[in-house]
């Protein structure tokens, strides 16, 4: 198979797996589920393919022209690969949970159906090749997500769904304002042309510094930087995959990765250094961080609470990317990938207590380990991972970022992320203390919120399985590091080749 | 064609228009109407626009005719419409047509004004059209006046076909009866002989159905 | 008519002419024996797309086939160049969407049979006028066919035979009137100044003064009333609240695009300098937008939702004046890309949003957004298709609306006129906000539940087909663009 049909198959896949959900009639439960998981797989595969293509030196690349001098380009980098084999390994585990989740509730077919053609943006703008191509999976990810958040539509699904619209429809406006400017000054910019903006003469440097800021402020309200990151909590009344997808898989990550893209593939780390963009980067990461777990802190409930952790630790990435040198480079990519392993697990089990125990306060947790052993074994990996303890992942991207920032010469980044850390364990350490070491209902003492049998096991297999896969991906992430095609070899490979000076 | 031979059927244009337009006495209208097209006829005949004249003297006078007075219902038909048009506009509520009669009366003055302006367009010798040119304007405004004023369905009608009149005096006026401007009023006759019948078509219609003669958002002011 | 005295390959332009005629007789044809089924009226209508897509080649590449007859010494004129193609092939692919559409909706509801007769003669004058239009070259032929084209769309308008669409048809009788009658006028001054009616001429012969100026006032007066531009808008949507759905999507997809594009001929052939008038048609095009949007927004009803959306979305066609003004080369070629192609894409989605909203009010048998709630669930592939033309209407990708704001942006950005810039993000936004309050409406599932009437699969199909071909004009924008690049402006 040449390059080109490759790319176009693995885009494909959840584009046509969308079309047919959508023509089946909605009783077609097997058949939907064989077709999810199928597409699934099968774009795992391709991907999987295309890594080893481009590990020998393969070329895989689409482009057609759609105006004078601008083209719809679809490329595989390692960059965008990277992206591409997270969100299409991580689209499987949601799928199957979705599956579970899901399981005679109303409309799945056009749950099923939005949810592929969500995966299918996502992965168009892993593979995107300029800008252009970027804006058109962003906004179709919008659109498509849009159906998910309002999906149960009740009164506060719908709010949730309008809040969730008026932030990003207007951030892609926004964004659309800047690359349009941007094209109208440089041309169509591929990724990876770092050189056209870095020949402009220091007279047109203002301007590039100005429609750098608004790039961001589109960008950031997806990776859901403050202040731009309203909508992210409210969005929690949507199912659990859905709040999956969107915090680990597609929208934010969307954010983030359109932030990487336009730092290490338009600007270049080194013009962004040179016009001073990084420090604003470290600042806004760094607020952003710092009131993420404040206000996680302050939640009484699991999902926002999570979902402030979110806003937290997505800002990572900015900040790790606002870290000018090959460790913060390291520090920004792998986190893209171990925030998403972690988040992921995190509301899978959010998910299960929910659907099997009815809990949705955190107090109603008590003795919870008991009852449900391997879903709370999964949490408490992410919790952990997510304080940075090792050896889960989340400790390498703290390791990585602090190394960073002394290379970086910014050492007061520490002081940032050592309180960081300090506050993610002062809102995770609870939960886990309520898990494993206060009685409850499995003790005698008090009952649960709303309990239902869902299998054999703890919970339905559909349900518990994604969940502890991905912890121990998790896991495995951490101990093998050293291993080759883990995520952090990946993100440094990626980063030597690609992105240094 | 001497100019004191002109301003005789010019005269009698403008006074038929009015006429036509003023009076509340719907049959008489439509009887003025008829007589005015009938002098329009006249008047291309004496351009040496015989064709035109026939034209007008069948489509303008008596069809456009027949299907006004068809609209009034007066031949024996079961549901005439009143002899007499009672409505007024309200004053309170025409701030926003009154401002669009402005500013169609505005053009037509701004029109008339670059006419003037360039008396180069007229090529000596062709005076004889200058009442035509003088005619046309007045027609023109008295029905634009009539058109933006009235609530009565068959007055507005009877204005449209005004104005349009008034416009094809211009168009001959201006450019002398070539054969485009032949074609151009052909076509304008043919287009209002069409409006004017589907128009009283329609006013029967509504008449029939809910009684009412002028259009469904202004308040039925009269009696 | 006779035979053309001209130059262009005989065989070219007996194919044109044939594509012209044949829909007012197959119009008769249809109205002595109505069809029964969508098959034969497909068959009928598609060679006439087919002999387009034959001709457009031979118009590509800047080529042009132009002609003149005439008949009792008169000199008309015609011409066919890359944009009059393409919006020749896109009128009869709307056409016969919209006959298909006819058929099954006639299936679907208790029609008159009398009216239903005479839908079709209606819909061949339409078809032979819309043809005319784009390939006319002189002012006299422009008059006839939008005079014919006013007069058969009031009559399909006047259709449904209720009181309300009589009082609205008898509205838009009269506005089109008054409208042609200001055109005329103009036409008057034109003639009276040159002596010529042919656009070429005129072109070559009109000096920039005051008559040519007053001249294309009264022109563009009688235009923007034909083509409901803000604030000569006020006929529009209650003539689409009563009207049958086939006949509301030709009408908002095409009859008022075909003023606009008189307009824009006229005016870039005789007064392409003139600034500040081209500001003003901007302004009016901001302020329809943002009008229109915020009516939309408020509106109670499905259709009245989407007809004032037509009116908001003219707002985008205007706003290519000022950038066309005495702006550069590159500016002006990106403008008068992103007109086209904002016009074809919003033909289609219009069509297909009609015709899904027909589709929805017919199935629930309730007009008002409120009632249209468990559709979602019950009728989720009209919705779907109200969603697909939503997405080309607020200009998000993939889609053509979405390819033409990019163009469009560029060219306001290149141009330094920022204002265009505010106003598109306002326009896209309040687009935003009255389909998204549809989507609303249909996704609450507490509701007491309607019984939903099954419509034939074909309505849905259509409506589905013309929102597909919105959207991938959106990224297939470059073989038409590329037609109409070469061709260049007048």
């Amino acid at each position: 198979m040449s390059g080109a049909l490759i790319l176009l198959a693995t885009l494909g896949s959840s584009l046509l797996a969308a079309v047919i959900i959508f023509l089946l009639p909605e009783r077609a439960f097997r058949a939907r589920t064989g077709l999810n998981l199928g597409a699934a797989l099968i774009k795992l595969g391709l991907v999987a393919w295309m890594v080893w293509g481009l590990s020998r030196g393969g070329e895989y690349a689409v482009e057609f022209p759609v105006l004078e001098g601008l083209a719809f380009v679809l490329r595989a980098d390692p960059l965008g690969i990277m992206f591409a084999g997270l969100s299409s390994l991580l689209w499987l585990f949601t799928t199957v949970y979705a599956i579970g989740y899901l399981e005679d509730s109303p409309n799945r077919k056009r749950f099923f159906g939005f949810f592929s053609l969500c995966v299918a943006s996502t992965l168009g703008i892993s593979l995107a090749g300029n800008l252009f191509t970027f804006l058109v999976f962003y906004e179709l990810l919008t659109l498509s997500t849009y159906p998910l958040v309002a999906h149960r539509g009740t009164a506060k699904a719908l709010a949730a769904g309008k809040v969730y619209l008026r932030f990003t429809l207007t951030a892609g406006l926004v964004l659309m304002i800047g690359m349009v400017a941007l094209h109208a000054l440089a041309g169509d910019i591929r990724f990876g042309q770092r050189e056209i903006l870095a020949e402009f003469g220091p007279e047109r440097r203002p301007l590039l510094v100005g429609l750098f800021w608004v790039l961001i402020a589109g960008f950031g309200v997806k990776a859901a930087l403050v202040p731009l990151h309203g909508w992210l909590p409210r969005a929690m009344v949507a199912p659990a995959p859905v709040s999956a997808l969107l915090h680990a898989v597609a929208v934010v990550k969307a954010g983030a990765f359109g932030i990487v893209r336009l730092v290490y593939d338009v600007y270049g780390i080194e013009l962004s250094d040179a016009l001073g963009l990084l420090n604003g980067l470290v600042a806004v990461a760094s607020v952003t961080i710092l009131y993420g777990s404040l206000r996680a802190l302050a939640q009484q409930e699991l999902k926002p609470r999570l979902a402030y952790s979110t806003v937290s630790q997505v800002s990572y990435i900015v900040l790790g990317i606002g870290l000018f040198g090959p460790l913060g480079t390291i520090a920004a990519l792998s986190h893209l990938l171990h925030q998403g392993l972690m988040k992921i697990t995190l509301f899978f089990c959010a998910g299960n207590y929910a659907e099997e125990l009815g809990i949705h306060r955190i107090d109603e947790l008590d003795g919870a380990g008991r009852r449900m052993p391997l879903t709370s074994l999964a949490f408490t990996v992410g919790a952990l991972g997510m304080i940075g303890l090792p050896p889960v992942v989340g400790f390498l991207s703290k390791w990585y970022l602090g190394t960073g920032a002394i290379q970086a010469g910014l050492p007061w980044v520490i002081a940032v992320l050592v309180a960081s850390s300090l506050l993610n364990a002062a809102y995770f350490l609870p939960i886990l203390a309520r898990l494993w070491f206060r009685p409850g209902p499995d003790h005698g003492v008090g009952a649960w919120p709303e309990e239902r049998r869902l299998g054999r096991l703890e919970t339905h297999a559909w349900l518990l399985v994604p969940a502890v896969v991905t912890a121990l991906f998790s896991l495995m992430a951490g101990v093998l590091a050293g291993m080759p095609f883990s995520p952090l070899e990946w993100a440094t490979g990626v980063a030597n080749a690609e992105y240094l000076p | 064609m001497s100019l004191s031979g002109e301003l005789l059927p010019a005269g009698l244009l403008v006074l038929l228009a009015a006429a036509c337009l003023l009076d509340r006495r719907l049959y008489r209208a439509c009887l003025s109407f008829i007589a005015f097209a009938l002098v329009m006829a006249l008047a291309w005949w004496r351009l040496a626009a015989p064709w035109l004249a026939l034209a007008e003297a069948l489509l303008g006078a008596l069809l456009t005719g027949m299907a006004l007075l068809h609209g009034l219902g007066r031949a024996g038909s079961p549901s005439p419409l009143p002899p007499h048009d009672h409505h007024r506009r309200p004053r309170h509520q025409a701030a926003a047509r009154w401002l669009a009669v402005l500013v169609w009366l505005a053009l037509a003055g701004a029109a008339v004004w670059g006419v003037s302006g360039s008396g180069g367009l007229i090529a000596p010798g062709d005076g004889a059209r200058r009442p035509l040119l003088a005619a046309g304007l007045a027609i023109m405004g008295l029905g634009l006046w009539a058109f933006a004023h009235h609530l009565h369905l068959l007055r507005r009608l009877l204005a449209f076909n005004v104005l349009g009149s008034g416009v094809f005096l211009l168009l001959a006026g201006l450019a002398g009866p070539v054969v485009e401007v032949q074609g151009l009023i052909l076509v304008g006759l043919v287009v209002a002989l069409v409006g004017s019948v589907l128009g009283s078509a329609l006013l029967r219609r509504l008449h029939e159905r809910d009684g009412r003669v002028t259009l469904g958002d202004e308040p039925e002011a009269g009696p | 008519m006779s035979a053309p005295l001209a130059s262009p390959p005989a065989t070219e332009a007996a194919l044109l002419w044939l594509v012209l005629l044949v829909p007012p007789l197959l119009g008769l044809l249809a109205w002595r024996f109505p069809p029964r089924r969508m098959l034969p009226v497909l068959l009928a209508g598609l060679p006439l797309p087919l002999a387009t897509l034959w001709l457009l080649p031979r118009v590509a590449g800047g080529a042009v086939l132009e002609g003149s007859w005439a008949p009792g010494g008169l000199q008309l004129h015609w011409r066919l160049d890359g944009l009059a193609g393409l919006l020749l092939l896109l009128t009869q692919l709307l056409l016969l969407a919209s006959a298909a559409y006819a058929v099954g909706h006639r299936r679907a509801t208790e029609l008159a049979e009398r009216a239903f007769a005479g839908f079709w003669p209606l819909l061949g004058g339409l078809a032979a006028a819309l043809g005319v239009i784009w390939v006319a070259a002189d002012l006299l032929t422009l008059y006839a066919a939008l005079e014919l084209m006013g007069l058969t769309a009031v009559g399909m308008m006047l259709l449904p035979g209720k009181p309300e669409a009589l009082a609205a048809g008898l509205r838009y009788l009269l506005y089109a009137l008054v409208g042609s009658l200001a055109w005329l006028l103009g036409v008057a001054l034109l003639l009276g100044a040159t002596g010529r009616l042919d656009l070429a001429g005129l072109a070559a012969d009109a000096e920039a003064g005051p008559v040519t100026g007053i001249a294309m006032a009264l022109l563009a007066a009688g235009l923007l009333l034909k083509a409901a531009v803000f604030p000569l808008h006020g006929w529009l949507a209650p003539v689409h609240a009563s009207a049958w759905t086939q006949v509301s999507a030709l009408h908002g997809a095409l009859v008022v695009k075909a003023s606009f594009f008189i307009l824009m001929q006229l005016w870039q052939r005789l007064v392409p300098e003139a600034q500040a008038a081209a500001w003003l048609l901007g302004a009016l095009g901001s302020l329809a937008v943002l009008w229109g949007g915020l009516q939309a927004w408020r509106a109670s009803r499905l259709k009245q939702v989407v007809a004032w959306s037509t009116v908001g979305q003219l707002g985008y066609l205007m706003l290519a004046f000022p950038l066309l003004a005495g702006t550069s080369a590159a500016v002006a070629s990106l403008a008068w890309q992103a007109t086209w192609l904002q016009l074809a894409g919003h033909a289609l989605a219009k069509a297909a949003m009609f015709m899904a909203a027909g589709n929805l009010v017919l199935s629930v048998g309730q007009s008002r957004l409120a009632d249209l709630a468990g559709t979602s669930r019950q009728l989720p592939l009209s919705l779907m298709t109200f969603g697909l033309a939503a997405v080309t209407l607020m200009g998000l990708p993939p889609s053509a609306g979405f390819t033409a704001k990019w163009l469009l942006l560029q060219a306001a950005i290149l141009a330094g006129q920022w204002p265009w810039v505010i106003v598109l993000v306002a326009g896209t936004l309040l687009t935003a906000a009255y389909v998204f309050r549809v989507f609303r409406c249909a996704f609450v599932e507490e509701a007491p539940r309607h019984d939903f009437r099954p419509l034939p699969a074909g309505m849905d199909l259509i409506a589905l087909l013309l929102a597909l071909a919105a959207l991938a004009l959106g990224l297939g924008a470059e073989w038409p663009l590329a037609l109409l690049r070469e061709g260049g402006l007048p």
